[in-house]
């Protein structure tokens, strides 16, 4: 368990030293890249917007309780190039899905950048590192 | 708002150059192979801009080069190499892929497009009169309170980089951009028609052109204040010239810019040459461009913007 934590914790600085600009500004100088988050949760709304599309998971705790997060990821120009719709991109609807993110250094919950959706179906959309 | 009145009048636009006066310029004449033809390699490799370049290079029925297409280039925000193609699960890499081999590099001199701003001050970094570089310093330290073009707006010449799209008749020229700030134009007369004298300073400037052999030469004037010539504080005043030139090359274009600014630079400053090629992605107008991000960022650090 520790070590797969700290392969998680390698993999993502990886990611990082990867990844030093994104969009309109620094990621890190808005996103604690250091401590990622894994959300699962289905895709509410796509905000299909520049500098940086929108993707607002709602999230489901133990309790039945919902936190809808924001999270922020790449142009839409280069989704395009890469064939990806807002349709896509949200996934069907209900559908769950885990996201990997960074969060808000600011301190503002629920808000993040995202490295990774990964759909139901197994299949991956990478948006930040490799 | 803006953003829609702007696409309105660039369509305008390109529809009064399209219906142009004088003599009709041919259809746009991409060489026989070309019109987004595939070319071998990866996209922007020096294998396929060689092939690319090795084309015939069109003109127009006055014997003109012929610079109508859409083009592509290495740079901005499609800098990554993202991938077209999905894997066998759906599963698709848009940053942070490895690069294809055999992927461009940027040409010599400078930070790669893409891959970072040039350093306040440093090599490839506009040359600044050594009483303003506190200036440019403050600036980029604050660049995130300070940049419009974080803001949305119109990134300025010459820091909008090179046309998405041109569009020509025997009258003027017009460059088109679908830029992740918004869609913007600059229409550009060839014909001998001098710069306006009752316009205010804007964003784009006015522009006249003109031929030169297989080049076409643009020279702006009349920028306002508030844009910079890239990253990092790069300043400028009202009195900035730049002048772009274009030369085809096949279904290339090598696109060169000098800034020229003397009340603040010690010596005008060219940006590192781009290669242009003849795209089959055909421009698409942008997404609003909306900030959400600045209120939140906790720190000055911010990265380049190339386009």
């Amino acid at each position: 368990m520790i070590l797969q934590r700290f392969s998680a914790g390698l993999a993502w600085l990886l990611v990082v030293a990867a990844v030093p600009a994104l969009g309109h500004h620094s990621v890190p100088g808005q996103f604690d890249v250091s401590k990622p988050v894994v959300l699962t949760g289905t895709i509410a709304k796509v905000d299909w917007i520049n500098p940086h599309i929108y993707v607002h998971l709602s999230v489901k705790d133990a309790k039945g309780g919902v936190t809808t997060w924001a999270l922020a990821t790449l142009p839409t120009a280069m989704m395009r190039r890469s064939k990806i719709t807002k349709t896509s991109l949200s996934g069907k609807p209900g559908e769950v899905v885990t996201v990997n993110a960074a969060p808000a250094r600011d301190g503002t919950r629920n808000l993040g950048w995202i490295n990774k959706i990964t759909y139901a179906d197994g299949h991956v959309v990478q948006l930040a590192g490799s | 708002m803006t953003t829609r009145l702007l696409i309105v009048m660039g369509s305008a636009a390109v529809a009064a150059v399209m219906a142009g006066c004088g003599p009709a310029p041919s259809a746009p004449a991409p060489s026989a192979e070309s019109a987004g033809a595939p070319a071998p390699g990866p996209r922007g490799s020096e294998e396929q801009l060689k092939a690319l370049a090795a084309r015939p290079t069109p003109r127009l029925a006055d014997g003109r080069i012929d610079f109508n297409a859409t083009w592509d280039h290495l740079g901005g925000i499609e800098f990554v190499r993202v991938r077209t193609e999905a894997s066998a699960d759906g599963s698709v890499c848009v940053f942070g892929c490895a690069p294809p081999p055999g992927a461009a590099r940027g040409e010599g001199g400078g930070a790669r497009r893409g891959g970072g701003s040039p350093p306040p001050m440093g090599p490839g970094f506009p040359a600044y009169k050594p009483e303003f570089a506190a200036k440019v310093k403050d600036l980029s330290d604050r660049q995130v309170q300070m940049d419009t073009n974080l803001r949305c707006a119109a990134p300025g010449v010459p820091r909008i980089g090179p046309p998405g799209k041109i569009v020509q008749n025997a009258r003027e020229v017009v460059f088109l951009y679908d830029d992740v700030n918004g869609a913007f134009f600059r229409i550009i007369p060839t014909d001998g028609r001098p710069h306006p004298t009752d316009t205010e300073p804007s964003y784009l400037g006015d522009a006249v052109g003109r031929y030169e052999g297989d080049s076409l030469i643009v020279e702006t004037r009349n920028l306002n204040e508030e844009t910079w010539l890239t990253d990092n504080g790069a300043f400028h005043t009202a009195d900035l010239k730049v002048t772009e030139r274009l030369t085809r090359v096949g279904d290339t274009i090598r696109y060169e810019a000098v800034a020229d600014d003397p009340a603040v630079l010690s010596a005008p400053w060219a940006l590192r040459p781009l290669t242009l090629w003849v795209s089959d992605q055909e421009l698409a107008e942008p997404a609003r461009c909306e900030d959400r991000d600045l209120p939140h960022m906790v720190d000055g650090s911010y990265h380049s913007n190339p386009r």
